[in-house]
């Protein structure tokens, strides 16, 4: 399996990942407690779709994020390479 | 109340027969949710970069919590 190359796309793209995960849970949290906000639901679901974008790209070019059908893989199976989140 | 001083202290009272040195004043840490019941809609919020580091999505609810021994009472990614 190619070595895969951890270069500055590789950071950028998980950087971008967890920014905007952590605001889905903050707005997932609030959202909670207020169910009529429409602007945070909006702004809610415009994360979630911008999360998808993010997440098939990284996968496109460096694998799974998650395993147990959560996402895709090519092949040879992907999921058991490094990096493993640890060692990023 | 600015995110650096979020904190309050009261004077214990101090014995003649303390057997250590007295602490002559405490502090305790007041975070901003205490004074917010139902938290508003629209508040303004962090750029998602921003929300990462400070921890939180709207800046009226930054809590750095910093050691409230060091005199500026100031940690990383305060405001």
């Amino acid at each position: 399996m190619a070595e895969t190359m951890l270069d500055e796309a590789y950071y950028k793209l998980l950087h971008d990942l967890q920014a905007v995960d952590f605001v889905l849970v903050e707005l997932n949290l609030y959202l909670d407690t207020h169910p009529g906000d429409e602007a945070a639901i909006a702004q809610f679901n415009q994360y979630a779709e911008l999360r998808k974008r993010i997440a098939a790209q990284y996968e496109a070019a460096y694998g799974p994020l998650m395993n147990f059908g959560h996402s895709m893989s090519k092949t040879p199976w992907q999921w058991k390479e490094a990096p493993w989140p640890w060692q990023v | 109340m600015n995110a650096s001083d979020q904190f309050r202290t009261y004077r214990p009272f101090v014995g003649p027969h303390d057997p250590c040195p007295p602490i002559r004043e405490k502090s305790y840490n007041v975070p901003p949710q205490l004074f917010i019941t139902i938290q508003p809609p629209n508040l303004p919020q962090f750029s998602a970069y921003d929300a990462l580091k400070y921890g939180t999505l709207w800046p009226a609810l930054f809590a750095p919590y910093p050691d409230p021994s060091s005199p500026t009472r100031v940690t990383g990614g305060d405001m």
